[in-house]
């Protein structure tokens, strides 16, 4: 057994269905945080004359109460998943079930109440979106983790893991297709200016959202009839204590999950993309052009894990990426501060931002495949086998992580950099200093590249690797046949 | 579990009936949004956008004006690609690509190429006046051709007067103007003290606007439709469209294309108190409403305050 290569369990469709099934679920999800946020600013109350200040507030409050909301059912619905003991699996159920009220909530949110009473308006936002919140958790959390039950083959796992990670990132900006696609059909149906007049409603959202809410129906269920769970759950009851601990003593886990805080600065670049794409490339319409490259690296970076992943170890390829990442974002600072803020610096950046972004391909597929190594490491060592949580752990961190990025970005910005805002109502954006110019470019190059080698620090301490990693996936497969074997006696008998 | 629960019965049935729910909620909140479809709601629409704000620019979103054009488009074909392309003899229309009009590069002279924002600036503030006494000559937007080219002519005239060189775009026109209107909003509804969030500098001092005063601080406007009246039945609502075919001509429509006219009442109040009553005729074509400008007389609703 030690020699030969170890036994597929998949069926290829499944690969590519458990994709799929990441993909619907990044197509609603992926575009519901902005959108929702644009929906509620500016669409969902207009013309009812609420106080904007008050308005403002309580947007910020209802998406702050939302990532409190996310982070509890994170461990929450973990718990709940590794004690769920079903036919069909115990991550099957969440997704294939959780996606119909799922579905259904993500449409209410686009549908606001016909009211006048501003706190009507505010207990509606706040109520209807920390619901879409939890059946968002509910599902995402547990289609995240089916990678680690998908097969007992690591190796099999890794590569379904890395090729659904990039389905994923695809589907994470399908959302911006489909309603690019939608506003096309109906301008050709309504008219442009009747278009515009829809548009002005938020029409346009609310029929995306419904195009991105059947997409995520119609994709899950495909994963929800071709995919199996092919590694047996442990029977034992896990209690919610214990739960808690998991995440936080296991030390490999724990490593897998402090990468996300200790590189939390990493997405501080996205709070200042306009302003690089006003003031050192000239035009803020330039932002999707900032975006594309870099959307397109990721997506490339995803598939190129996946090669890098047969040569080397987990471990390895995190702390290779990391280390390319962090200099590849030195290069982008050093390049433009060689050409200079001018035209001729737009076709350098954008081919270099295309070569940034390849590193979060990264940060999308390896932690993923190590959590699912930890679940394994943990099973081995405790006999207990807790995806749900394990995986619910580097989501409550990733979601503590996002909140230090929000908060950071704009701090940076606003504060450090010294930027200056327009008070002239003719004039959009001010002029600035070259002093805030340096600063604004080292926001989207050098701090996030020092944040990426931060990242780096804990998985130096990670060690589900080489023969450790071996080892346990012997013993985990001759514990299941050995277990499966007497299982088979007990029924004869 | 074969027996028991069939994946693929449950996947093929929930697809269809979260499909027809999806389906449903979309149908059932666009109806509910979308003003064009509701004669009542479009009319309103229009009504609101010259009360709450003086607003009748915008008001034309929902009108014949806007059936075949975007809006935006319909003044540049119109109004402002005649003064650009003054030189060439532009009619709307016209294949723009072989003309050369002010808004090349050729024509920016040193103000122009060096302004940082001052000199726009006093060009939509000197604007902003004509803009006001346009208002009071014409009573408001419904002679809109006349505003528009009033404008776009003063416009081209107080820019050359202030940069010295003839270059103008269609942006330099849609800045100004709706700057203006927004202006004139502000000199009805007030504004508020408001500061800069990040520097804490304030960017703009609290005015008392002409609806505060006469309504009071907290006055609210609400808009009650009394009657709708079908006018589709009888031939004189229709003669008196057709009297303006040379506009629908413009518009790129016809009467034959229109399937249903309604008279729509609707009194506008202040405070509960009604303040104005206005008709407005709409017509539908196909399956929406557009409001009938041809006809429409919106001159009191500019005289609220």
């Amino acid at each position: 057994m030690s020699d030969k290569p170890m036994k597929k369990y998949m069926k290829k469709s499944e690969i590519a269905t458990f994709g799929i099934g990441l993909f619907g679920v990044a197509l609603l999800t992926g575009w519901m945080p902005d959108y929702t946020a644009t929906f509620f600013a500016d669409f969902a109350f207009k013309g009812k004359g609420f106080d904007p200040d008050t308005m403002a507030n309580a947007l910020s409050a209802v998406f702050l109460v939302a990532g409190i909301v996310g982070a509890v059912c994170e461990l929450v619905i973990g718990y709940l998943v590794d004690n769920t003991r079903t036919k069909l699996g115990k991550v099957k159920p969440w997704i294939g079930f959780g996606v119909i009220p799922l579905a259904l909530i993500s449409m209410l949110v686009f549908v606001a109440p016909n009211t006048d009473n501003q706190n009507v308006a505010i207990a509606w936002m706040f109520i209807i979106y920390s619901l879409y919140t939890a059946f968002c958790c509910a599902v995402e959390s547990p289609a995240n983790c089916f990678g680690s039950l998908c097969s007992p083959n690591p190796s099999e796992r890794s590569s379904a893991i890395s090729i659904a990670s990039f389905l994923r990132s695809v589907g994470q900006s399908g959302g911006m297709v489909v309603i690019l696609v939608v506003g096309l059909v109906m301008k050709a149906i309504m008219g442009q200016q009747q278009f515009k007049n829809a548009e002005a409603q938020g029409l346009d959202l609310i029929i995306s959202t419904a195009v991105c809410a059947l997409g995520l129906i119609l994709f899950v269920m495909i994963f929800f009839t071709n995919n199996q769970e092919r590694v047996p759950f442990t029977q034992e009851k896990v209690s919610l204590k214990d739960a808690v601990k998991v995440v936080f003593t296991h030390k490999n886990l724990l490593m897998v999950s402090l990468t996300k805080l200790c590189g939390f600065g990493r997405g501080v670049y996205g709070t200042v993309s306009l302003y690089i794409a006003i003031y050192l490339l000239g035009s803020k319409d330039l932002k999707l052009g900032l975006l594309l490259p870099m959307g397109i690296g990721t997506a490339v970076g995803t598939l190129l894990v996946n090669i890098v992943l047969k040569k080397f170890s987990t471990k390895k390829t995190f702390i290779l990426f990391c280390f390319y990442g962090a200099s590849s974002l030195a290069i982008l600072f050093l390049v433009s501060k060689g050409i200079g803020f001018n035209d001729g610096l737009i076709i350098p950046f954008l081919i270099l931002n295309f070569f940034c972004g390849l590193q979060h391909g990264n940060t999308n597929v390896t932690p993923n495949i190590m959590i699912a190594d930890c679940v394994d490491e943990i099973e081995y060592k405790t006999g207990k086998r807790q995806e749900g949580l394990a995986y619910a752990g580097y989501g409550l961190f990733s979601k503590i992580a996002s909140a230090f990025t929000k908060a950071l970005g704009p701090w940076l910005l606003y504060t450090w950099s010294g930027y200056l805002a327009s008070t002239n109502a003719n004039i959009a954006y001010a002029d600035q200093t070259d002093a805030t110019l340096n600063k604004i470019l080292m926001i989207y190059t050098i701090i996030p590249a020092i944040f990426v080698v931060l990242q780096a620090v804990p998985i130096f301490f990670y060690d589900m690797v080489g023969d450790k990693k071996e080892n346990i996936t012997k013993e985990l497969m001759k514990r299941r046949e050995e277990k499966a074997l007497a299982d088979n006696v007990s029924a004869e008998n | 579990m074969k027996k028991g629960f069939n994946l693929k019965i449950y996947a093929a049935i929930t697809f269809f009936v979260i499909a027809g729910l999806l389906a449903t909620i979309t149908v059932t909140t666009y109806t509910n949004r979308y003003n064009g479809f509701s004669p009542e709601k479009t009319a309103v629409a229009f009504v609101q956008s010259i009360v709450e704000t003086g607003d009748g620019y915008n008001a034309y979103k929902n009108t014949l004006v806007s059936k075949n054009y975007k809006y935006g488009d319909f003044i540049r074909e119109y109004y402002i690609y005649p003064a650009i392309y003054a030189e060439s003899d532009y009619k709307p229309g016209d294949d723009r690509d072989e003309l050369k009009g002010f808004n090349d590069d050729s024509f920016k002279g040193e103000k122009t190429l060096n302004d940082d924002g001052s000199l726009s600036g006093k060009v939509i503030d000197t604007m902003y006046d004509y803009y006001v006494d346009l208002m009071k000559k014409y009573k408001g937007w419904d002679n809109y051709d006349a505003v528009f080219t009033d404008y776009m002519k003063e416009l081209s005239k107080v820019r050359e007067e202030v940069f010295g060189d003839k270059y103008m775009t269609d942006e330099i026109f849609f800045t100004a103007l709706e700057s203006n209107v927004r202006t004139y909003g502000e000199s009805l509804t007030g504004t508020e003290d408001e500061f800069d969030a990040n520097t804490g500098i304030q960017t703009s001092i609290k005015q008392i606007g002409a609806y505060e005063k006469a309504f009071g601080e907290d006055y609210k406007f609400t808009y009650e439709v009394k009657d709708t009246v079908i006018l589709s039945t009888t031939n004189a609502p229709w003669d008196k469209i057709n009297e303006h075919a040379d506009m629908l001509e413009t518009y790129k429509t016809d009467i034959s294309e229109m399937n249903d006219l309604y008279s729509v009442i609707i009194e506008v109040k202040a405070n509960g108190k009604t303040i104005a009553t206005q008709e407005v005729r709409v017509v539908k074509i196909n399956s929406t409403w557009y409001v009938d400008n041809t006809t429409v007389d919106t001159t009191a609703l500019y005289k609220l305050a």
